[in-house]
């Protein structure tokens, strides 16, 4: 065991238990992990939203909770199932964002050299109206599940690069580091060793985060008819109320996906704020006090 | 000589900036697979028709070849010819970027005249009622999907109360003070949209940094030589919390003006925004990266405005 | 320096606000008109009102020659007239054109116009203005129209009045297509570019129209004021001053402008949902008008198994048309009793055509006659597996696919669906690329020449791959007949084989619905979303309901 790991054990714990006493911390998580299990469990909580009913454009009622669209179908079946493809698409986009940003943010940090060049991409990256850019590379890949994921996750990565990066810089000038790199262990090695385990907690608030912007942005991508129509996301359901002209009289098609987008966005953002109070040991004083 | 270089830096930077995202539009549009060429022809065109149509656009170029006429046309203020209208694209978007350059201004002037003393109020009430309202009322806000908050809008003031009008930026055949009246109903729903949806970042972020600001010796020391909290707050602490919060404005520009694209279209605003959402249905592809460029362009001016009027105010800026 | 350090944050932002502010309320707020300007306005009282029409879209061309999208032509077609416009029975009707025909060897055609129209700047209309515009049409292969003018070899204006064409082959759709499609621009404007193509057409508007543009703010709003004398109109003028087409590109905020009274009507049909809802409302009118076109699937035929007959038949009946008009489109279509020549037209219609029946035990013999079975026991025919395409933008066709996926399911038969992007669909249907095509056509009006495009083997638009020597002989039979009875039986007879061997499989005739505020009346509503309730004469006969 290296002295780095048992350092790190302990502002862990302590961590967990400063968020642990956040209530809202604890209701978001809790949020968090339920849409989950709906996405799970969409299959047992609703059937596959197909085909047509009689019922159309029905207001909300015991039968149809949600109420219905245009062709009659459950609204509620179709957030259920929604949450899956939203929350992969989330998922989705936020791993090859991380994956992306962890690259360059570390790589900024360690290899010096490279650090202007990186750091100005960022820079450019972030300062750039992203949706805008989004919408012409879905207009140009077509719609589906997969370009949706690719292209989010593209022009999300340098939000996880910046905070990555900013992790990482303390740790690579720690003496322990220099004393690995000296004794002449690999770039690698001290990569995996030292410096992922540092910036491993702000990944872990970068991938809720990043995942309910994704959900956001295929939201908007959808609305604008560049989701993928042939599977039901929380975007699609807004996009056949807008298509169908139904957001203006029945509003029920518009209000229970955007609430569920609204539930998912703030419980991440909850979510984040409290893992950040938590781990701020000036801000758990406070919050003791 | 420090402002200069300074100053020249900054330049540079927005032009690298311009640079970057005109290229990366330009390789985007060529090298994935739907075809613009696809595009401009229609299916029963012959194959000559098509062939000559390809070459007026200079569709038939090597594509260095294209990209290095591109770049020069750009330089000259030259954005292309649209696919669908017969028009320059610059003389297309030139007309739509007065809105949009309304609307974004007009809706960060609002967010900061109301979201500075919100982070102040809820930074000053830490932990009380007030402070947890502005923080959930802020994620909240920022995470509300902008069509559904633009519809819910319009029904609720437009339609029923009657208070603003349904879409359109300006009424026809007003002039002098009248015509500022209409401009500004116009304006009151898409701007109170985008507030709604960019204000929490600014609340949140200035909370944060004057709760650390307050923290701070310097704070400390005020206290202790007697100054009331009043002047700690806003004379010490607000001064070094503000600081942190305008690179924010820098990072939200790109957002905000992003998400004029959904708010435009839904309101019938006639910006740039729209133009893109009108160019995404008809496959116009310069219009499409020609409003990008130039929305790219006004985040990257008013950036670099604010970088240098800055620069030019304080003197520490410069140094970095 | 700490006072300057403050100040800087404030004054960072102000200065870059401020900047932006200004510049873009000076660019936006429009200067006050000058005399010159404002001269006419005085004359325009409040009498007639103003008509603010609701459009989904920004005119793209004001050519109306070269431009040919459905949004440009409701502000075109009221300043540059057709010949001909159509009546409820979506006949070919006189509107500039009095009368017109053709001579005994059918390769003289004639048209007399009338002689009391006249360009907004003063300037006679002419059958000079006529033959100025095919020859522009013809020579420079303008638009759809060059398309339908195959048979045209030149033209004469043999006085103020009249125009002479003479036809390479005897073609009695010559005249009404272009009585129809074409409109006639004023040569003595045209004529100033080099060619008529490049000719933008983007300022001082001359009309021949109700209205003519004056004042044009994109993205916002067209502004067209009415003429001084309209003939065509029944007071010999309009009674609106003023007719506003405002542009909403969501028809969500469309709907919400027109309950709030800001919009008058709305000139593209509303969606299904929409249309039901709008027609409870007591402040609004709603229009029905029926399409002049079709929606249908078609098998391609050089695909197996799709060319065995009894396959076609399988699938064709394994729909429940009914349930799709009922759902997919809300009740807003009319079956079509699967033939192309649709109640539309009733001059063309065959009263014995009956609808596939929806009978997936039918389908099934059908298909085990076309030699499928069912080894493995799953319910479904072995070894079939169809891609049904279309264009997943259409919200129609997007709602009914699946109707017809899961339908065909309960036959026994597979299809998968694409539901493409625009741009793909086009090149997919360019190329044959497909089993199922679904879609629809917009306007066939003119069966005589049209359904030589859908079923000749060389027609661009012959998805199916039609190529049958009876089918043939019928469309030559039906181009030369010069009158509406010589043209029926052929015709009948084509839509019979079409039906029997499902070389086209059309679902319904979709209805279009338009909503106006009560507060106006008079509105003439014609057939298509292209003459919608925005055509010449409804807009030149509208007034302030009492």
């Amino acid at each position: 065991m290296s002295g780095a790991d048992v350092a790190g054990v302990a502002p862990r714990v302590r961590t967990w238990r400063a968020f642990r006493a956040n209530p809202l911390g604890m209701v978001s998580v809790g949020m968090l992990l339920l849409l989950v299990m709906v996405a799970l469990a969409a299959p047992l909580i609703a059937d596959y939203p197909r085909g047509y009913g009689d019922d159309v454009l029905a207001a909300p009622s015991s039968a149809h909770w949600f109420g219905t669209d245009n062709l009659g179908r459950d609204i509620f079946a179709q957030v259920v199932w929604g949450t899956r493809t939203s929350l992969a698409v989330g998922l989705g986009a936020s791993a090859l964002a991380i994956v992306l940003g962890v690259a360059v943010g570390v790589g900024a940090a360690y290899f010096k050299r490279l650090d202007t060049a990186l750091g100005m991409l960022v820079d450019v990256m972030l300062s750039l109206p992203v949706l805008p850019l989004m919408i012409l590379v879905a207009a140009l890949a077509g719609p589906s599940v997969s370009t949706l994921v690719v292209v989010i996750a593209v022009f999300s990565w340098p939000e996880v690069a910046r905070v990555v990066r900013s992790q990482a810089m303390p740790v690579v000038t720690l003496s322990f580091v220099d004393a690995a790199h000296v004794m002449g262990a690999p770039n690698r090695w001290v990569l995996v060793r030292h410096i992922l385990p540092a910036v491993s907690p702000v990944i872990t608030v970068s991938v809720v985060l990043t995942a309910s912007r994704a959900v956001l942005s295929e939201a908007g991508l959808s609305f604008l008819g560049l989701g993928d129509p042939s599977s039901w996301s929380w975007g699609t359901v807004l996009y056949n109320a807008q298509r169908s002209g139904a957001l203006s009289s029945s509003w029920w098609t518009a209000l229970f996906p955007s609430l569920a987008i609204l539930v998912l966005v703030v419980a991440a953002t909850l979510c984040s704020l409290a893992y950040n109070d938590a781990r701020n040991p000036r801000n758990r004083q406070d919050a003791i006090r | 000589m420090a402002l200069l270089r300074f100053a020249g830096v900054r330049v540079l930077r927005g032009v690298l900036t311009l640079w970057f995202a005109v290229s990366v539009t330009f390789f985007l549009v060529r090298l994935l697979p739907g075809d613009p060429a696809l595009a401009i022809a229609s299916p029963t065109m012959t194959e000559e028709q098509r062939a000559h149509l390809l070459a007026e656009f200079g569709l038939d170029q090597p594509l260095l070849v294209q990209y290095v006429t591109y770049l020069g046309e750009l330089v000259q203020g030259n954005l292309g010819i649209s696919f669908r209208q017969s028009q320059p694209v610059l003389d297309i978007l030139l007309e739509r970027l007065p809105w949009t350059l309304i609307l974004t201004s007009s809706a960060l002037v609002v967010t900061l005249a109301i979201g500075l003393p919100l982070g102040v109020l809820a930074a000053t009430h830490r932990g009380g009622a007030i402070d947890r309202a502005v923080q959930i009322g802020g994620v909240v806000g920022q995470s509300l999907f902008v069509p559904t908050v633009g519809i819910a809008l319009l029904y609720a003031f437009g339609l029923g109360l009657g208070w603003f009008p349904i879409g359109g930026a300006i009424d026809s055949d007003v002039y002098g003070l009248e015509a500022y009246v209409s401009m500004l109903r116009h304006l009151v729903l898409p701007c109170l949209s985008l507030v709604v949806l960019q204000i929490g970042a600014y609340v949140l972020t200035l909370r944060t940094n004057l709760i650390d600001a307050l923290g701070e010796d310097f704070c400390n020391v005020a206290r202790a030589k007697g100054a009331p909290e009043r002047t700690v707050v806003w004379k010490h602490a607000l001064r070094n919390a503000l600081l942190p919060t305008t690179t924010l404005v820098g990072l939200q520009l790109g957002f905000l003006v992003g998400g004029a694209v959904l708010t435009e279209t839904i309101f019938a605003y006639p910006g740039v925004g729209r133009a893109i959402y009108e160019s995404v249905g008809q496959l116009d592809f310069p219009v499409m990266q020609g409003a990008f460029v130039l929305l790219a362009a006004t985040v990257v001016v008013a950036n670099l405005i604010t970088d240098l009027a800055y620069g030019v105010l304080d003197p520490r800026v410069r140094a970095t | 320096m700490t006072r300057m350090r403050r100040r800087a944050a404030s004054h960072r932002i102000a200065v870059v606000l401020s900047a932006a502010v200004v510049a873009g309320l000076a660019a936006c707020v429009p200067a006050e008109p000058g005399d010159e300007d404002g001269a006419d306005d005085s004359g325009s009282g409040e009498a007639g009102g103003e008509l603010a029409i609701g459009t989904t879209a920004d005119v793209v061309n004001y050519n109306p020659l070269v431009g040919n999208s459905r949004t440009d032509t409701w502000i075109t077609n009221l300043m540059y007239p057709s010949m001909m416009t159509l009546n409820d029975d979506a006949e070919k009707v006189p509107a500039l054109a009095t009368e017109w025909g053709y001579s005994e060897d059918g390769l003289t055609a004639w048209i007399e116009i009338r002689d009391d129209l006249q360009w907004s700047d003063g300037e006679a209309l002419t059958a000079d203005d006529v033959v100025f515009t095919i020859e522009a049409v013809a020579s420079e292969q303008l638009g759809t129209v060059a398309g339908m003018i195959g048979s045209y070899e030149s033209a004469q204006a043999v006085s103020d009045t009249r125009v002479e064409f003479t036809l390479n082959r005897v073609d009695g759709a010559f005249l009404n297509s272009v009585g129809f499609w074409m409109p006639i621009v004023p040569e003595h404007v045209f004529s100033q570019a080099q060619s008529v193509a490049d000719f933008a057409n983007d300022s001082d508007w001359v009309s021949a129209g109700p209205f003519v543009l004056t004042q044009v703010e994109r993205g916002q709003r067209y502004v067209m004021e009415k003429v001084d004398s309209y003939p065509l109109g029944e007071d010999g003028a309009p009674n609106v001053d003023t007719v506003v087409f405002r542009v909403y590109p969501d028809v969500n905020t469309e709907v919400l402008a027109l309950r709030s009274g800001e919009l008058d009507l709305i000139a593209n049909a509303l969606p299904p949902s929409v249309a039901d809802d709008v027609s409870t409302d007591d402040e609004l009118e709603t229009y029905v008008v029926p399409s002049l076109g079709w929606a249908h699937m078609q098998y391609n035929m050089r695909r197996q198994p799709l060319d065995q007959v009894e396959v076609r038949r399988a699938l064709a009946h394994a729909v429940d048309y009914e349930a799709v008009r009922q759902v997919a489109l809300g009740g807003h279509a009319v079956s079509a009793n699967s033939s192309i020549l649709t109640p539309t037209f009733p001059k063309w219609m065959d009263e014995s055509a009956e609808e596939y029946e929806y009978d997936p035990q039918l389908s099934r013999q059908l298909m085990t006659k076309a030699g499928f079975d069912d080894a493995d026991g799953d319910g479904m025919f072995d070894g079939v597996d169809l891609e049904m395409i279309y264009d997943s933008g259409d919200p129609n066709i997007s709602s009914w696919a699946e109707l017809v996926r899961d339908q065909a399911a309960e036959a026994g038969i597979t299809i998968s669906l694409s539901g493409l992007e625009r741009n793909t669909y086009l090149a997919r249907t360019d190329e044959r690329d497909f089993d199922i095509y679904a879609g629809s056509w917009a306007v066939i009006d003119e069966p005589q020449s049209n359904f030589n495009l859908l079923f000749a083997p060389d027609g661009f638009i012959n998805y199916a791959g039609v190529n049958d020597p009876e089918v043939n002989r019928l469309l030559d039979d039906a181009a030369s007949a010069l009158t509406v009875e010589d043209a029926r039986g052929p015709l009948h007879d084509l839509a019979a084989i079409v039906t029997d061997q499902v070389y086209d499989n059309v679902m319904y005739v979709e209805e279009f619905t338009f909503a106006a505020s009560a507060e106006w009346t008079g509105f003439v509503p014609k057939p298509s979303e292209l003459l919608s309730v925005v055509n010449p004469q409804s807009l030149a006969s509208v007034r302030a309901a009492d």
